[in-house]
């Protein structure tokens, strides 16, 4: 091989490795503010206010942690800074902080999105809008609503976790409330229904001796919209309730007591599964709602031995009861009063009936309140924990 | 013959299926889902008959002409003044057809991955790459097709399977809510891609093992379809509703896989199973390209006109929209009815000229003797 040969296949080399690397893209990643969560906030003036959560990946070589003091939006710690921006929307927002940050941000880490109580009343979807059409943005993000403002809620500096948005992404896919995505959000806004529902976040308060803002914001209720807006919410036990109807249902205590006994009985939840039949006869709209459980005693107050089958036969019908007693107060609530269509009816009547269905789509709103719902339980005691007759009991008070 | 090299009917097959399915999984179901809503999982299928149609009129003209390509056969068939028409017909249609693919690819890399970089540098290195495969003919398109489907299918098929535990069967129902029509609008956009195959009439001669080539393109027909509609399907179950609303939608369910908070933001792997798809999908056309060409104009070689004809490829690329939204439009109006009627009408009709005249002649014999 010629030395001229050589140098052109090295040189040629060359001009590759310089066109691989794709030059015009090129992001460093301690050029980057990844934002963690994201929270959207209406003003009295009708602007929206974004406060973001920012996680800054420490510099090569940097030492300490980068952080700190966040300038107009609040303290930060353990490396997550918290800033604020206004605008007329939120991308109009975003730009106005920008101006603030001398990192470009990123989106790929969007966690959680939070609206305040004001945004969520005032409409959602252009919000939604501008996070499903970014590239960069997750349809996974969870979505939430604070009882108060989003920056209340993700300036906080949680003990535990690193951020109040990774406190809030635990919470919402352990999954003991309603969980809701992006991708759920929209579904369920341009779905039949016409109706969304969003958990709800409240700020805990704060310990004896914690410092100020050192505290997590949980979920506890259920916010419930029309169209976009949010029009009321709904507490944990009804929630529950609600997720019934969502088939959402995963983990649950249900206390129990016996008539004719004192004390309580408490059993989890260890499978749950809530099966919907839709009915239409005569022009009426009619859904059966089957749920039923299976749950594991994990205390006994009583003096009842739960080994006996009678007696476990007892604690599955009062289980029955109080299961029974949550859906009509969720269905009483929801359907009744806000009439929103968050199970989802809509979409199961048009699945069952289409042709039928779509004859009343326009009017579903009407409808919905008037479905006749029968509720249906159904519960499973499997197992008493790993012990037998109640514990720290003199054999003789036992019933056996 | 121009081209000397040999490929198998098994290496055609796998030459044709990353060359429909590659940009028929990006832009596509969008277009079937606006149509066809909760059927557009149907829609792949009611296709695939054009793709099996085409394989089957392919097949019979090259039967009769076993060693040409199908620029070559026209001339014999309908004489070689509008022989010559219709081939030109044929060629203009696979440089604009290769434009519309690169800007495909271009549009789906600059909107997604790299926002800044110029469209022209990424369909630019994209012809370039592919010129280079094109250069060294058809066997070793041949054998990278051999590498590069295997990775493909079973990169889908995980994906496919990592979105199992998002996926909700009810958003299938109710099936044919409105009758058997919405699915069958859907299908009008991928007939036009499964009409594609008429590719095959470029490589059959060149099949070592001829009596397999009608088989094995059935075969990548069947696999097309499958692949399409098991796609479709999983997009279905994941986003339902609102499939449509999205421009990819096949990539942003892969964007929302996550498994054990562990296992997410895959769709880097994604992005490199479409890039190797699109890359052989350019490969075939190209190569059709430049080896009809060739034979139109009667060279001794083909690879003299590669790079210019790259140089064309991208200005067409450049040309073909001024954005994303007339490149939808285009595709999901009036493009399967150009596609179809090039290449199946066309052959079609070759088909039947090609049969009559044959009759004629052993006619003309039977009277003579």
């Amino acid at each position: 091989m010629g030395i001229l040969q050589r140098v052109a296949k090295i040189l040629l080399v060359c001009v590759n490795l310089i066109l691989l690397s794709g030059c015009w893209d090129r992001k460093e990643v301690n050029d980057l503010a990844l934002i963690v969560g994201l929270g959207i906030d209406q003003k009295k003036d009708g602007k929206i206010m974004i406060t973001v959560e920012l996680i800054a990946p420490k510099a090569a070589g940097g030492g300490q942690m980068l952080g700190g003091g966040g300038g107009d939006g609040g303290g930060g710690g353990g490396g997550k800074i918290v800033r604020s921006g206004t605008g007329t929307t939120v991308a109009d927002a975003i730009s106005n902080l920008q101006e603030k940050l001398p990192r470009r941000v990123f989106w790929g880490h969007t966690k959680v999105i939070v609206f305040g109580e004001r945004a969520a009343r005032a409409g959602i979807r252009q919000h939604l809008d501008f996070l499903s059409r970014n590239p960069q943005a997750r349809l996974r993000s969870n979505v939430l609503v604070s009882k108060g403002t989003a920056k209340s809620v993700l300036e906080l500096i949680p003990p535990i976790e690193q951020s109040s948005s990774e406190v809030l992404r635990e919470l919402s896919e352990s999954q003991l409330l309603l969980r809701v995505t992006i991708k759920d959000a929209l579904q369920m806004l341009s779905g039949d229904t016409g109706a969304a529902a969003l958990p709800m976040v409240k700020i805990l308060p704060r310990e004896k001796g914690a410092k100020e803002l050192q505290t997590i914001a949980f979920t506890q209720r259920t916010a419930i919209f029309k169209k976009d807006k949010m029009i009321g919410d709904i507490d944990d036990k009804l929630t529950r309730g609600v997720l019934w109807l969502r088939n959402e249902i995963k983990r649950a205590n249900i206390t129990v007591s016996l008539k004719g006994e004192k004390g309580n009985i408490t059993a989890t939840m260890i499978r749950a599964h809530t099966e919907f039949v839709p009915k239409y006869e005569k022009g009426k709209w009619k859904m059966i709602v089957k749920a039923t459980t299976e749950d594991d005693i994990i205390l006994n107050g009583t003096k009842l031995d739960l080994l006996n089958p009678k007696y476990a036969k007892m604690v599955e019908k009062e289980l029955e009861n109080q299961m029974n007693k949550r859906i009509r107060d969720a269905l009483k609530k929801v359907q009744k009063e806000m009439k929103a269509d968050i199970f989802g009816f809509a979409e199961i009547f048009h699945q069952k009936y289409p042709r039928e269905w779509n004859r009343v789509k326009n009017r579903w709103e009407e409808i919905f309140p008037t479905v006749e719902v029968v509720v249906k339980t159904k519960a499973y005691v499997r197992r008493p924990g790993i012990d037998t007759a109640p514990q720290g009991l003199p054999e003789q008070e036992v019933k056996k | 013959m121009i081209e000397k090299g040999k490929i198998s009917a098994a290496q055609m097959g796998m030459m044709m299926y990353p060359t429909i399915i590659a940009t028929a999984i990006l832009l596509v179901p969008a277009i079937t889902a606006r149509h066809a809503k909760q059927d557009m999982w149907l829609s792949p299928l009611w296709a695939s008959l054009i793709g099996f149609l085409t394989v089957y009129i392919t097949v019979r003209l090259h039967e009769l002409y076993p060693e040409k390509t199908i620029i070559e056969y026209s001339e014999d068939i309908l004489g070689k003044f509008l022989g010559k028409v219709i081939g030109l017909i044929f060629l203009f249609y696979y440089l604009y057809a290769n434009g519309i693919i690169i800007r495909e690819y271009g549009e789906f890399v600059v909107g997604n991955f790299l926002f800044y970089t110029p469209l022209v540098v990424v369909m630019g290195s994209m012809v370039l790459a592919c010129s280079f495969a094109v250069r060294n003919g058809v066997e070793v398109i041949g054998r990278l097709a051999q590498m590069i489907v295997p990775i493909v299918i079973i990169l889908i098929v995980i994906n496919i399977i990592l979105l199992i535990p998002d996926m909700e069967v009810a958003n299938m129902f109710p099936i044919m809510e409105k009758g058997i029509m919405p699915s069958l609008k859907g299908s009008i956009i991928p007939q036009g891609w499964f009409s594609e195959f008429l590719l095959i009439a470029f490589l059959l001669p060149y099949v070592a093992d001829r009596n397999k080539g009608k088989r094995w393109g059935m075969i990548s027909v069947a696999a097309v379809m499958l692949t399409l509609s098991l796609v479709n399907i999983a997009v279905l179950f994941v986003l339902g509703g609102i499939t449509d609303r999205f421009t990819y939608p096949a990539f942003s369910a892969v964007r929302y896989i996550s498994i054990a908070d562990f296992l997410e933001h895959i769709e880097a792997i994604v992005m490199a199973l479409w890039v190797a798809g699109i890359f052989m999908k350019v490969a075939v056309f190209y190569y059709a390209l430049v080896l009809g060409t060739a034979q139109w104009m009667n060279l001794e070689d083909y690879r003299p006109i590669i790079f210019p004809m790259g140089f064309l490829i991208l200005l067409f690329a450049v040309w073909s929209a001024p954005s994303l939204m007339e490149l939808t439009h285009y595709l999901g109006s009036t493009s399967p009815f150009y596609r179809i009627s090039i290449q199946v009408g066309i052959p079609l009709l070759l088909l039947f000229v090609a049969k009559w005249r044959k009759r004629a002649n052993n006619q003309k014999l039977t009277q003579q003797g």
